[in-house]
């Protein structure tokens, strides 16, 4: 693209004038492309003007009051300072989408990919390499965990993101490999984090095995099945070490 | 004469910046000063663009909530944090222009008469201060062509839209937008 072609592109993009398919090219240029990016930050601040003379409207009073209702509960502080910051916005999309869910299909995304090779390249590093990885996707497709299966059978689940189950509630692990046996829980948290899930005694994890995350009452399902929404879910894939 | 939120007010910057690192931290005090001093233009920018009160309220919780994930993203070496938060303001508001709501909105557009239109459009030009470079550079288009600029901005119009309010074919509206879009670059470099 040239330097012509990328100034085009980014003043329609700012403008508003891209439809949904050419902004959905377009945002995903920007996220490689530095020149673009850089562009579109002299466009919106060339254009910035306008939206200032737009005549100021009192919200609903409301509207504020819902927000932060929206933002969830107050999320726990970071454990190490190395940690990435708590992100309860998340939490809280997390539980508003459950109301919408609508059981669609979680379809790979370019954020799975790169999270899946990252996750590879990590594993190369690591003395030993898991043969499985399975990436969970949140409903809103967005990377929320990754579950790493090894040669002995070891699994671990790494938490991605800060959710946290409610008051009463607790999150449940399950994983599922065979349609008559049905899903057996792994593990039982009360927020994500890193953990080796409790696999003793199954059989070794297989590709394309199911790993989920539901919610359920405190203490996990009374009825030893997911009774609770998905709140993350994904399959297993083998990786270039091999099972 | 119209508050500008864009004027060159470093301090006011540095205040939303700090805000933005605050939400960033997970302190919501820091997205409430946000709140406070950009929701009543963002729900008028919101307004002007959806036409419909209730979208319009709906985009700025949206966006707030967006503001919130998005916080620990924002860069001041890369831009204003009034910038940053309006294209997500903006962004939120097109892709409801382009969502499964739009043909509601489009029978809402007919309703309006081209002349209010062109008049809004004279309207946002008077608005821009005296001093403005984007009111200089906007003046030496052609009067049809500074609408179709302003309102594509105004209204989220795409081009097809534009060409149908202007009433030529669409290569015409592009070929007019990409040439009045190189004019404004070369006359505010």
């Amino acid at each position: 693209m040239s330097a012509d072609e990328r100034d085009r592109l980014a003043s329609e993009y700012v403008l508003g004038l891209l439809d949904a398919d050419e902004t959905r090219r377009c945002e995903e240029r920007l996220a490689r492309d530095a020149g673009l990016a850089l562009q579109v930050e002299l466009w919106r601040a060339r254009l910035a003007e306008l939206d200032a003379t737009a005549a100021p409207v009192t919200p609903d009073p409301a509207l504020w009051t819902r927000i932060e209702a929206a933002l969830g509960p107050i999320a726990p502080a970071p454990q190490t300072p190395r940690q990435t910051p708590a992100r309860p916005s998340r939490i809280a999309t997390w539980w508003e989408s459950l109301s919408l869910w609508r059981g669609y299909g979680l379809a790979a995304s370019a954020a799975l990919v790169l999270l899946a090779l990252g996750t590879l390249h990590l594993a190369r590093q690591a003395a030993q390499a898991p043969v499985l990885v399975a990436v969970l996707l949140s409903d809103q497709n967005q990377p929320a965990a990754v579950v790493n299966a090894f040669r002995d059978g070891r699994t671990e689940l790494l938490a991605l993101s800060a959710l946290r189950a409610p008051e009463g509630k607790s999150l449940q692990v399950w994983t599922l490999w065979d349609r008559e046996r049905g899903p057996v829980s792994v593990g039982l948290l009360e927020a994500m984090r890193n953990v080796e899930l409790s696999v003793e005694g199954l059989p070794r994890p297989a590709a394309a095995q199911l790993y989920e995350v539901t919610l359920e009452p405190a203490g996990g399902s009374p009825t030893g099945r997911p009774t609770g929404p998905i709140l993350m879910k994904g399959n297993a894939s083998p990786t270039e070490v091999g099972i | 004469m119209t508050t500008l939120l864009y004027t060159a007010d470093g301090a006011a910057d540095d205040d939303l910046a700090e805000a933005l690192r605050g939400c960033a931290r997970g302190e919501r005090a820091g997205l409430q000063r946000l709140y406070d001093r950009l929701a009543p233009k963002m729900t008028g920018v919101a307004l002007r663009m959806l036409r419909r009160r209730d979208l319009a309220d709906e985009v700025v919780h949206d966006t707030f909530l967006r503001i919130w994930e998005k916080a620990d993203s924002f860069d001041a070496a890369r831009g204003k944090p009034t910038s940053w938060a309006f294209a997500i303001l903006r962004n939120t508001a097109l892709n409801v222009l382009r969502g499964e709501g739009r043909m509601d909105l489009v029978a809402d557009y007919e309703a309006i008469e081209p002349a209010s239109e062109e008049a809004d459009a004279e309207t946002l030009v008077m608005a821009l201060s005296e001093a403005s470079a984007l009111r200089r550079c906007l003046d030496r288009l052609e009067p049809a062509r500074r609408r179709a600029i302003l309102l594509a901005y105004m209204r989220g119009l795409t081009h097809g839209e534009l060409a149908g309010r202007l009433g030529v074919p669409l290569g015409t509206a592009k070929a007019w937008i990409r040439r009045s879009l190189l004019t404004l670059r070369e006359c505010m470099t």
